[in-house]
């Protein structure tokens, strides 16, 4: 009989092993900016709970766009498996459900225009740990002794009956014992994830930097021309090309370019057209020198900051810049207003070198999260040597905060960025800093 | 009496080292068996015993006719990169390499150029090598 029991309790141990992925958790949505089209949105895919399932894919809109369609094309790169739909860039988009039928890794093809971008991604699901599976195990196989164990008694054998007992104090036991200790257990990783070393056998930190090469097509582009800025990336310890950027604040890559004076802006995210390569294309009213920074982040390590320029030439298209500070181009951030007069505040009013200064915007009401803040300030130095990039820190009311050390005496150009319903808002300012000494 | 509570014992036993292979499982060195598509080609590797040193990678390909292909590896966290190994035909889409692709553990991506008459596709898989 405690033989059979015994046997009971082990296959049903070992039965249970395949049916571990009852439980499943939905995976974290992957928010990804694209300038695409002229347009700036903001791609997110929502987590699945379950494979085959549902993966719900949307399009932002942060400017008013006229139903931009935008192709999608998922494929999973173990099997080659395509599934395709169509979006609608909007404020508030409506979800586009495709069916992926495994986890691991896939691709997003995004398509508007005549433009492409190829985004790689994981669909991970949550599977159940072996904790979870030992409590339930335990908890299981008490059961099944506790009614053997009754019916036991109810025969009159006590000698079994305690036994049983025994058993199911047993699984009891297990269960407990697990649910006390699980939480210093490392949970298993999901369904689909990338392989990846236990945390106590990671050494290194950080990965090789990146050799970065900005050059625009055609090389010198003409005033009021479209032309296209490539980013190519190359690890610079294995020469091969970088395909492990990290969606940082919600793009695979940021990218400003300025003109040398400050007066042409745009903060755009390029598109990933191949492991490597990142493009967006652009167009510029007036010839001169223009700067791109770009700031990235490889998986595992900090962000890297690139610079480049390059020259526009051909004369000045005039209806390109009608008086605005900022340009007001089809492609990247659209221009402030024309009479938009609010200016921010700084404290102190003189800021000085290595020293904090608060920089207070008031805003309309209803501003909107981009790129996971609600504000963005873009500093550069006169002389373009110098690059920021700083992040609201959440101030009471309508109106954005900044805190920035400007870390030498000279003269900054710089941008707040935010967005409201239906546009993104850029308002330039300059700032001059003084030295420590001349206060 | 005495008999029973060893096979109470027994059962504990049993029960505990149920517990322990499930839990020791997800840490063993399992075989790799990774499947990837391209544009061209699907390729699947197979590696029987993966640890850092002399490997041997079977690679199947199930979708292209592939004439060639060709092994390297690199561990992007620390910048290693491995010499080319060319895989030998063993029948139409079977080839198999021998040689030193992980030099250390840690996750490597391996790439497979194939090369056909549908041209040149380059492929990759990701994997964790541990001693």
């Amino acid at each position: 009989m405690i033989r059979v029991l015994c046997l009971a309790a082990v296959l049903v141990l070992a039965l249970a092993a395949p049916a571990a992925a009852h439980t499943v958790t939905a995976g974290t949505d992957l928010r990804i900016a694209q300038t695409i089209a002229g347009a700036e949105v903001t791609v997110v895919v929502k987590g699945t709970t379950r494979v085959p399932g549902p993966l719900r894919i949307g399009v932002i809109a942060y400017q008013p766009v006229s139903g931009l369609p935008i192709g999608l094309e998922v494929r999973s790169v173990e099997d080659g498996r395509t599934v395709t739909g169509t979006a609608q860039a909007a404020a508030n988009p409506q979800y586009t459900q495709l069916q992926v039928e495994r986890t691991g890794p896939h691709e997003l093809k995004l398509s508007a225009g005549n433009e492409t971008a190829v985004i790689p991604f994981r669909v991970l699901v949550e599977r159940d740990s072996a904790g979870a599976f030992l409590i339930y195990g335990g908890l299981f196989v008490a059961a099944v002794l506790l009614v053997g164990g009754l019916l036991t008694g109810a025969t009159a054998r006590p000698g079994r009956a305690m036994a049983l007992a025994a058993g199911a104090a047993a699984g009891v036991t297990v269960a407990a014992m697990v649910i006390v200790f699980e939480s210093q257990v490392p949970a298993p990783p999901p369904d689909g994830a990338a392989p990846a070393p236990a945390p106590t056998t990671s050494t290194a930190e950080g990965r090789p930097y990146v050799q970065a090469r900005m050059e625009t097509v055609p090389a010198q582009p003409e005033a009021g021309e479209e032309f296209t800025l490539r980013v190519d990336l190359v690890d610079g310890s294995t020469g091969r090309p970088v395909d492990d950027l990290t969606a940082h604040h919600e793009a695979l890559a940021h990218v400003v370019v300025t003109s040398e004076d400050g007066r042409y802006f745009r903060h755009v995210h390029p598109l990933r057209t191949a492991p490597g390569h990142l493009e967006v294309r652009l167009s510029a009213g007036r010839p001169g020198r223009y700067l791109a920074h770009a700031e990235l982040e490889r998986e595992n390590s900090g962000g890297q900051l690139v610079a480049a320029d390059f020259t526009v030439g051909g004369p000045a298209k005039a209806s390109a810049e009608s008086g605005t500070v900022t340009e007001s181009g089809k492609t990247g951030a659209p221009a402030t207003q024309a009479g938009t007069t609010v200016t921010p505040r700084l404290q102190p009013a003189v800021p000085i070198a290595g020293r904090p200064t608060t920089i207070d915007l008031d805003t309309p009401a209803g501003v909107r999260t981009w790129l996971g803040m609600t504000g963005h300030l873009l500093i550069r130095g006169q002389d373009g040597r110098f690059f920021g990039h700083v992040h609201e820190m959440g101030a009471p009311g309508s109106r954005v905060r900044f805190t920035f050390s400007f870390p030498e005496p000279g003269r900054y150009l710089a941008w707040v960025q935010y967005a409201t319903a239906d546009r993104i808002v850029t308002v330039p300012f300059t700032v001059n800093v003084t030295a420590p000494e001349a206060k | 009496m005495i008999k029973r509570w060893h096979a109470v014992a027994a059962a504990a036993l049993v029960i505990a080292a149920v517990a322990l292979y499930v839990v020791s499982r997800s840490t063993a060195a399992e075989p790799v068996n990774l499947t990837t598509t391209g544009s061209r080609y699907t390729a699947t590797v197979l590696i029987a015993d993966p640890a850092p040193g002399q490997v041997t990678v079977e690679i199947k390909v199930s979708k292209g006719d592939a004439d060639t292909v060709a092994l390297s590896a690199v561990m992007a966290e620390m910048g290693h990169s491995t010499p080319e190994i060319s895989a030998t035909m063993r029948e139409p889409g079977r080839f198999v390499a021998v040689g030193e692709l992980f030099p250390m553990s840690g996750v490597w991506e391996l790439s497979i150029r194939l090369d056909g008459p549908a041209g040149e596709e380059q492929l990759a898989v990701k994997t964790l090598i541990t001693e």
